[in-house]
């Protein structure tokens, strides 16, 4: 067990590194001077070829690749995500609060989704075949075409626009969270419902069930117990790839409600060239997301002992 | 693969001939006819340029599904040679290379689409390109699954032992075995890129106007949601009957596989 730990540590480790330079060379080789782009910031005009070059200097951007990916990794191992280059604030506090928007959005659009797709899915699976199980298939695969944007746009029109009982723009009072989390609620829902029904009909085929219940037991305690037992787990490994999609999808709710978060930190960050801020968003979802994995990994192999080393 | 194939030809024959059914030229500005509702002369109405909307959809198919098209065959061809070098590579190259796709994984699609997409510059090209390299994991990782489990096969170790080059092997052994798993993966990155082009075009770091697209449509359609709320209602329908039809043909042709397995 320690070396299937350390196995995917070292896992971990190298996906991060990676990701930390996929994201560092992404805005070195970018078109544009980072430089310029800072020099124009702090004096607010044009600057002369030699201030933009002592900026550089003081960036460290005139190092070479590694050294400055070296000047840019030292102070994020500690913590330090650098100074926006647009108003020269500190990057962390602020994506810290975008990301206290953002969270209990995704956190919410989960909930919403889990809460709707589970109900749905165990109705559909209790009869294969039929028209309830082909009706909630059928809505299930209707939602999953539709973009999560588009649906926030049908949701603003019906309940902000035409019946006016909620608003939609920002992040005022709880009541303006409702059509964002709902809209990711949806998308949630549409994306799990035919993994879980899938789910409980697999669980539903094992092979130990009939001699569970040629042993006697209750129906609802077979179903209980052991289908919805079997049925969780593929349910969590896709909960956690489900990340990255609640990830993008909180991005374009944000960006459509109108709402402070990561969503609008990234958009507003590429807007403004403001690097630094860019680095920071994109190597946080990142690093969340192979943390994330990681704790999935680890909690997989605690519930099913079966699965060593090089599966993944 | 049938169902795949005919739509396959409905698309092409959309994206090729749509425009030339359209009624109008699908940029032409018209301000005395603006926000038009629909009617006899405009069949979808117009939009705040007054251009009609319907021709703007029909062109928009030749954005949305060639661009779609042309990106989820890029992944597919990148991918699938990463997947083959993992499997065929040895167990060095296999580890590199998966944890590599991993570190491409890490990413949001999404995410990383818009910042690529938004550092390059807003246009065809970057769009391409965003989308294209955040788009063939997940084909590399079936051609390696499948591609390992080839590597013991007894005609892929005769055919190793008879001398012939690993290119040989590749194309004339892997490949075929690979292409139906493929072709599932590639029926829903299709319809991921349709949806990836129009998040692109409604964050306005895709198409740029005034060309037709239609997640930019949308973008133009939402100033207007309470004068014109049907102006916002047609792109998205497009969107969502092509990505729903992409993905029941790749149901079908995946359940069809797995009959034939049994």
């Amino acid at each position: 067990m320690s070396w299937i730990v350390i196995g995917l540590l070292a896992r971990a480790a190298f996906v991060l590194s990676g990701a930390a330079l996929a994201t560092f060379s992404l805005l070195w080789f970018a078109p544009g001077d980072p430089a310029l782009a800072i020099a124009m910031a702090r004096y607010d005009s044009i600057v002369p070829s030699d201030v933009v070059d002592i900026v550089r200097a003081e960036a460290g951007l005139d190092a070479g690749f590694w050294a400055a990916f070296k000047g840019w990794l030292g102070p994020l191992l500690v913590g330090d995500f650098g100074r926006s280059s647009v108003n020269g604030r500190a990057v962390l506090p602020d994506l810290l609060t975008a990301a206290s928007y953002t969270f209990p959005l995704a956190l919410a659009g989960l909930a919403i989704g889990i809460a709707i797709a589970v109900p749905l899915a165990i109705i559909a699976a209790r009869h294969p075949g039929s028209v309830v199980d082909r009706l909630a298939v059928a809505l299930a695969s209707l939602a999953a075409a539709i973009p999560t944007y588009w649906l926030g746009l049908l949701l603003i029109l019906l309940f902000a626009v035409k019946l006016s009982w909620l608003p939609a723009m920002g992040a005022r009072t709880p009541a303006h969270a409702v059509l964002p989390a709902l809209t990711l609620g949806l998308a949630v829902a549409a994306a799990l419902t035919r993994i879980i029904r899938s789910g409980i009909l697999e669980a539903r085929a094992q092979p130990f069930l009939p001699a569970i219940r040629r042993r006697g037991v209750a129906e609802s305690r077979v179903s209980r117990d052991h289908v919805a037992l079997h049925a969780a787990i593929p349910v969590i490994t896709v909960i956690g790839l489900e990340l990255a999609f609640l990830l993008e999808g909180t991005v374009m709710v944000e960006v459509i409600f109108a709402r402070p978060g990561l969503g609008s930190f990234l958009v507003d960050a590429i807007e403004e060239r403001d690097f630094p801020k860019v680095q920071a968003v994109v190597l946080f979802a990142a690093a969340l997301f192979v943390v994330v994995n990681l704790l999935i990994d680890l909690i997989y192999r605690l519930i099913d002992p079966r699965i060593g080393a090089s599966d993944a | 693969m049938r169902s795949v194939l005919v739509l396959f030809i409905v698309f092409v024959a959309l994206a090729v001939g749509g425009p030339m059914l359209a009624p109008f030229d699908p940029t032409a500005i018209n301000i005395p006819e603006r926000l038009s509702p629909p009617g006899s002369q405009w069949l979808l109405g117009t939009d705040a340029l007054g251009r009609d909307i319907f021709s703007r959809l029909l062109h928009g198919a030749r954005w949305s599904l060639g661009l779609a098209f042309l990106i989820s065959v890029i992944g597919l061809v990148i991918g699938t040679v990463i997947g083959l070098i993992a499997a065929m590579g040895g167990r060095i190259a296999d580890w590199l290379v998966m944890r590599t796709t991993d570190t491409f994984l890490a990413f949001p699609e999404l995410v990383a689409a818009v910042v690529i997409a938004g550092l390059l510059g807003a246009g065809t090209g970057s769009l391409i390109f965003a989308l294209s390299v955040t788009g063939w994991m997940r084909y590399t990782r079936v051609a390696r699954g499948i591609g390992l489990s080839l590597q013991t096969r007894g005609y892929v170790v005769q055919a190793r032992l008879a001398g012939l080059s690993g290119f040989y092997i590749a194309r004339w052994h892997y490949l075929p075995a690979l292409l139906p798993s493929l072709t599932v993966v590639w029926t829903g990155m299709f319809a991921r890129a349709i949806l990836g082009i129009s998040a692109l075009g409604f964050l306005g770091f895709g198409v740029q106007p005034p060309m037709p697209e239609w997640g930019t449509m949308l973008l133009d359609a939402r100033i207007h949601m309470r004068s014109t709320p049907l102006q916002m209602i047609w792109p998205g329908i497009a969107v969502v009957v092509c990505v729903l039809a992409i993905n029941l043909a790749g149901d079908a042709l995946r359940d069809s596989l797995a009959r034939d397995h049994k």
